[in-house]
């Protein structure tokens, strides 16, 4: 199914994490990145909503 | 026939466009071999992945029309991204992984890989049917505008955007459609940046950026989240914060994971990471971006608050209605509109002095006057727009002309040249993209794994020159088609999406659903094909019968995919069964 490896949760980095280290030092796991993206949308729409409120 | 733009205009975008597709020739030269033609020997890194990605969903029309979406009905077309970040997280974690290890050249091989030849066949067609009408609607829409407004000959705009692709597509293949669109996104991004700072720097002395915002929050346009009420909102309306979540998830899925033209641009990275840095690179930029473009539309809306504006932004359009029994009406009602001109710009300089000095009471006064004009303006707009719609092949939209009338309007020398290269870049960049995937498709899935199996490499990459040639000249010829039936192009552009659906459900059963095998899943693929045409077509046959099948067609993309994981479950059961019959004697 799915794999998942590159999401570890383990502290040993996976293969796939450290790739993304080399790319990108300051992000260490892929879940990280990820979780980052999310969090972005979810900022966006509460500054959207902000904004629709406090212009309208 | 006037021309709209200066000498410098010309030479900025001549030199502009020229320059973007001498690089691409440069950066592609000594390509030879099919691999590099068609996966750029997978030496690309993620920004490269991230920014062509980006300049391939954006076509002219985008930058023509999202302007004009902001200026019309506000910010809340922004929703329809909420659902592609989402999506990109998936694709980076289902799809990537699957399409790198089995090293596909395109997204259907995966198919046979998992199901069967005719699946892979299935989704190809399908692919090849919708993309290839597209892709001549990529050409013709900016060059309709551009006839309208300036002048220029539709048949003879849609041979230069298109010849200018093919150069350098044909003889560089995906490197230089990745390359030459870093350059397109650099001047797109540049030129818009641009045209938003002199458009707030011409506001009036005592109107500033965020006094603009106000006042474009006060009309009603700054709707950046918006909630359907109803059930039928929710189902039609497609730009609500659940559509855009929900729905644009399903059409960002199919889009980025399944459309060749998408999935070419990531399979040549140089490796997994870089190309999952690429997509989230997209997820993480492509709203903030949109939400500039749409703002630029809404800035414009409170520019033309302040400043004589066109009733209606089509010249030909108002020239035709006004030769016409009905031009007289249609004459009294612009004299009226533009009689209110100068009182909402009064009414809105006193609003913002009333604010500015604190003065509620008079605050209140001059905003409910300020909002009875530009609703005044807006009835008459209408009932102008309804007199236009009345004439036989008329085109009673003017969205996507809005941005580029204010821009030979009121922009100075050389930005105009400018935002023209900011058109030919977006046109380029979609078109070669799309152009590239349909020639890779035709040469993968049909030519070399149906019709001539075992050739030299040579033969191949002779073969893909020869295939994006004869599918730039078969864009072209549509496009010129195209241009004769203005309205065409709206329903093309849906017939498109109408695929989508279908082909992601195709990828998901592959995906998730193990269990489901090629037959049921190629059955369910043609079964749900058929319903999505007909739930699209059959309201449009008679919408007293089947009215209550009217939905936004965003929803479509879902329909097709739950439908294909549906029949083929079912189907799997039933063909499963039968199989274990005809097993035992």
């Amino acid at each position: 199914m799915i794999n998942l490896s590159h999401m570890s949760q383990s502290p040993q980095y996976s293969e796939e994490d450290q790739e993304l280290q080399r790319l990108f030092p300051l992000v260490k796991r892929w879940k990280s990145l990820y979780l980052f993206v999310l969090a972005e949308l979810v900022g966006l729409i509460i500054l959207f909503f902000t904004l629709s409120r406090f212009f309208s | 026939m006037t021309t709209g733009m200066a000498l410098l205009d010309w030479l900025v975008m001549a030199g502009t466009t020229l320059a973007i597709v001498l690089y691409g020739l440069w950066k592609s030269r000594g390509n030879q071999n099919i691999r590099g033609y068609l996966l750029s020997n997978h030496d690309m890194k993620w920004w490269t992945i991230g920014l062509s990605i980006m300049a391939t969903q954006a076509s002219a029309i985008t930058f023509l029309s999202t302007p004009g979406q902001g200026f019309g009905d506000g910010m809340r077309f922004v929703q329809f991204y909420f659902g592609l970040p989402i999506a990109m997280i998936i694709i980076s974690i289902v799809a990537i992984p699957r399409y790198r290890k089995l090293d596909v050249y395109t997204a259907y091989e995966y198919l046979e890989q998992r199901f069967d030849l005719p699946t892979r066949t299935l989704g190809s067609a399908l692919f090849l049917l919708g993309r290839s009408l597209a892709g001549g609607i990529t050409i013709v829409a900016p060059a309709i505008i551009l006839e309208t407004l300036l002048g220029w000959d539709t048949n003879l705009t849609c041979i230069g955007i298109g010849a200018l692709v093919l150069i350098y597509t044909v003889s560089g293949g995906t490197k230089a459609v990745s390359q030459t669109q870093q350059q397109q996104m650099a001047v797109i991004l540049l030129g818009m940046a641009l045209a938003g700072v002199v458009m707030v720097l011409m506001y009036p002395p005592e109107l500033g950026f965020v006094d603009a915002l106000h006042i474009a929050g006060k009309s009603g346009k700054m709707n950046l989240i918006t909630l359907p009420s109803t059930f039928d909102e929710f189902a039609s309306d497609r730009y609500n914060i659940l559509s855009g979540l929900v729905a644009g998830t399903f059409l960002s899925l199919s889009y980025f994971g399944t459309d060749q033209s998408q999935v070419q641009r990531y399979l040549g990275g140089k490796s997994v990471s870089e190309i999952r840095i690429g997509l989230l690179f997209n997820a993480i930029f492509k709203i903030p971006m949109q939400f500039g473009i749409l703002l630029i539309g809404v800035l414009m809306y409170v520019f033309y608050l302040f400043s004589p504006n066109p009733m209606f932004f089509n010249e030909q359009e108002r020239q035709a209605i006004l030769a016409t029994e009905a031009g007289p009406a249609y004459a009294a009602l612009e004299e009226r509109y533009h009689r209110l001109d100068d009182s909402v710009s009064t009414s809105w300089q006193g609003w913002l002095a009333a604010r500015n000095a604190g003065d509620t009471q008079q605050e209140a006064m001059a905003l409910e006057q300020a909002q009875q004009l530009e609703a005044t303006a807006s009835r008459i707009r209408a009932e102008g727009v309804a007199l236009i719609s009345e004439r036989e092949g008329s085109r009673p939209k003017d969205q996507d002309r809005v941005f580029l009338a204010f821009v030979l309007e009121h922009l100075p020398e050389g930005l105009v040249g400018l935002l023209m290269a900011v058109i030919f870049a977006a046109a380029m960049s979609s078109s070669s993209a799309e152009l590239n995937a349909l020639a890779s498709t035709t040469l993968v899935d049909i030519y070399k794994r149906q019709i001539r199996p075992e050739a030299t490499d040579k033969h191949y990459l002779s073969m893909s020159r020869w295939l994006t040639l004869g599918w730039g000249v078969v864009a072209i010829c549509f496009a010129i088609l195209a241009g004769q039936f203005e309205n065409l192009i709206e329903y093309v552009n849906i017939l498109g999406s109408l695929f989508y659906g279908t082909i992601l459900g195709l990828f998901v059963v592959a995906f998730f659903l193990p269990s489901i095998k090629g037959k049921a899943v190629f059955w369910a693929g043609l079964i749900t094909e058929g319903l999505v045409l007909a739930i699209y077509f059959l309201p449009i046959w008679s919408e007293e019968i089947f009215g209550w099948l009217n939905i936004g067609y965003l929803w479509l993309n879902m329909i097709g995919c739950v439908a294909v994981a549906g029949f083929g479950s079912l189907l799997q059961l039933v063909l499963g069964a039968e199989g274990e019959k005809k097993k035992k004697p």
